[in-house]
């Protein structure tokens, strides 16, 4: 998994590359106490794989084209059928990759959680490359008496390579509803200078979290997820059953070290494995 | 349509209506003296002061720049605009549901209801408990006024009670405190230009480290503000 040359970075942002294409659709089941899948489709650059053990049914999407750039699109459905335990996460952080001007990358994203289900959304974190341009957009929609965990991580350049954004776009909303009531709503557009914007928004972090939890433990969760967070991060209850987790870290390794706590507190279950590499 | 009595003048851009009633009953809705409360919440605004990273007028400054350009500020702005164009109960439930924090909520909730129990009672206006900028949205649609410099209005209150609070916390003088509102003040103009169409695709919260800080609010040990 190491970073690509920059070779191949600049084969990819060519016009003439046809741009991936990807669509995913995975449903689960209760069949005999476990969750198995009901339906699958996939297609393109998505794929969708099921490593066995652990916790009902795991899914892990792998993105064939290697990443984001502009002009793709990505489209991923999931549903937990009544009773079932269903958990996503991705084979690798996924990369945006620079784009051309002008050319947006598209990642559309929705999740059907039944009665009595629970699915995880545990996606690994989402590295925007320098003159990377996306739009992403997830939707959630809840049975009154669904459990919902949901993270997003993003970091804003490697970091580690001394790279910082100061032509990047990155475009994200997510909307939950309960019972078709929306109960959570959240965007963010960084553009341009991100660095800068950054710098003066966030203290210079270069890498952010969001976590919903939406359980009827959520409050229960609340002081003993608090104790494990740091001076740049927080949590609060927006209702009983509705936990919201914000951390800021200087780049993507600092935030594991804080989200990798809350999330092991507040998951009902073993994280995937993905995230122990 | 303007009031029988009003006097309408043209603004000095020719393109919203103003009239003599809609400058008075703004400057009434956003003085301190309007029961709304606003004098009670920080924003989260304690908390970076009690940790010390604003502690005068330039680090208070850089607190509540990006809150009105990149956080509530503008994306008030987008749904007071929202319920002034259109449907309020639709900007309402995203206003609520766009509270990041348990304080936000009721920042927004309690001066929304406080600004809609007064409102209705003086004007003649069928004004439910809105969050508080879709109730300024929905009132100054109902009685017609002008969207941009009641947008600029609201956007001034706001930063005057950030600013109030570091008047008291800091503390700060209170000319460099108004020094400061006014210097916000181009601020809160180009915002409500910029967010006039009031379209909710547009919001964004990326004053993430402010967002914290109104997260971290809920356990300071020693709270002067509801917020």
């Amino acid at each position: 998994m190491g970073d690509e040359p920059i070779t191949e970075l600049h084969t990819i942002t060519t016009p003439s590359q046809p741009r991936a294409r990807g669509e995913a659709q995975v449903t689960a089941k209760a069949r005999d106490g476990a969750s198995v899948i009901a339906s699958l489709r996939q297609a393109g650059s998505s794929k969708l794989v099921f490593p066995r053990g652990g916790a009902g049914l795991q899914a892990v999407l792998v993105n064939t084209a290697g990443g984001i750039t502009g002009g793709d699109r990505f489209a991923l459905s999931a549903t937990a059928g009544p009773d079932t335990q269903l958990t996503l996460t991705t084979q690798a952080a996924e990369r945006a990759y620079g784009a051309q001007p002008g050319e947006t990358g598209r990642v559309t994203n929705r999740l059907r959680v039944s009665e009595g289900a629970q699915l995880n959304w545990l996606p690994q974190e989402t590295i925007l490359f320098e003159n990377s341009c996306v739009r992403r957009d997830m939707k959630v929609d809840l049975h009154e008496t669904a459990r919902f965990m949901f993270v997003e991580s993003l970091v804003l350049g490697r970091v580690a390579m001394g790279e910082t954004l100061h032509n990047a776009a990155f475009h994200d909303r997510v909307e939950i509803r309960r019972a078709g009531a929306l109960i959570f709503a959240d965007a963010m557009a960084l553009s341009g200078d991100v660095s800068a914007q950054m710098a003066q928004a966030a203290g210079g972090a270069g890498a952010l979290a969001s976590v919903i939890l939406a359980a009827p433990n959520a409050e229960a969760l609340l002081t003993p997820v608090r104790a494990v967070l740091n001076s740049t991060s927080g949590a609060s209850l927006l209702a009983p059953d509705l936990l919201h987790l914000r951390l800021l870290a200087p780049d993507g390794f600092g935030l594991r070290q804080t989200l990798l706590p809350a999330l092991r507190l507040l998951s009902h279950g073993p994280l995937p494995r993905t995230w122990m590499i | 349509m303007a009031a029988p009595t009003a006097t309408t003048i043209p603004t000095s851009t020719g393109r919203s209506p103003m009239t003599t009633d809609a400058t008075l009953t703004l400057a009434q809705w956003f003085s301190p003296a309007y029961p709304v409360g606003a004098f009670a919440y920080s924003h989260g605004l304690e908390t970076a002061i009690e940790g010390g990273l604003v502690h005068d007028a330039e680090s208070l400054r850089a607190w509540i720049t990006p809150v009105l350009t990149h956080g509530s500020g503008r994306n008030d702005a987008l749904f007071l605009a929202a319920a002034f164009h259109g449907d309020p109960a639709q900007a309402d439930d995203l206003c609520r549901a766009f509270a990041s924090s348990a304080e936000r909520v009721m920042e927004t909730t309690q001066q929304g209801a406080a600004f809609a129990a007064t409102t209705r009672a003086i004007w003649p206006i069928d004004l439910p408990d809105y969050a508080y900028p879709v109730a300024v949205g929905r009132a100054a649609h109902l009685l017609d006024l002008p969207l941009e410099l009641t947008t600029q209005y609201y956007l001034q209150a706001f930063a005057s009670t950030l600013v109030s609070v570091g008047i008291r916390l800091i503390p700060l003088g209170q000319t460099q405190g108004h020094a400061l509102i006014h210097a916000l003040s181009p601020l809160c103009k180009t915002i409500a230009t910029d967010t006039a169409q009031g379209d909710l695709d547009a919001l964004s919260g990326t004053a993430f480290l402010a967002d914290i800080h109104a997260m971290q609010h809920e356990t300071l040990y020693s709270r002067t503000f509801r917020t």
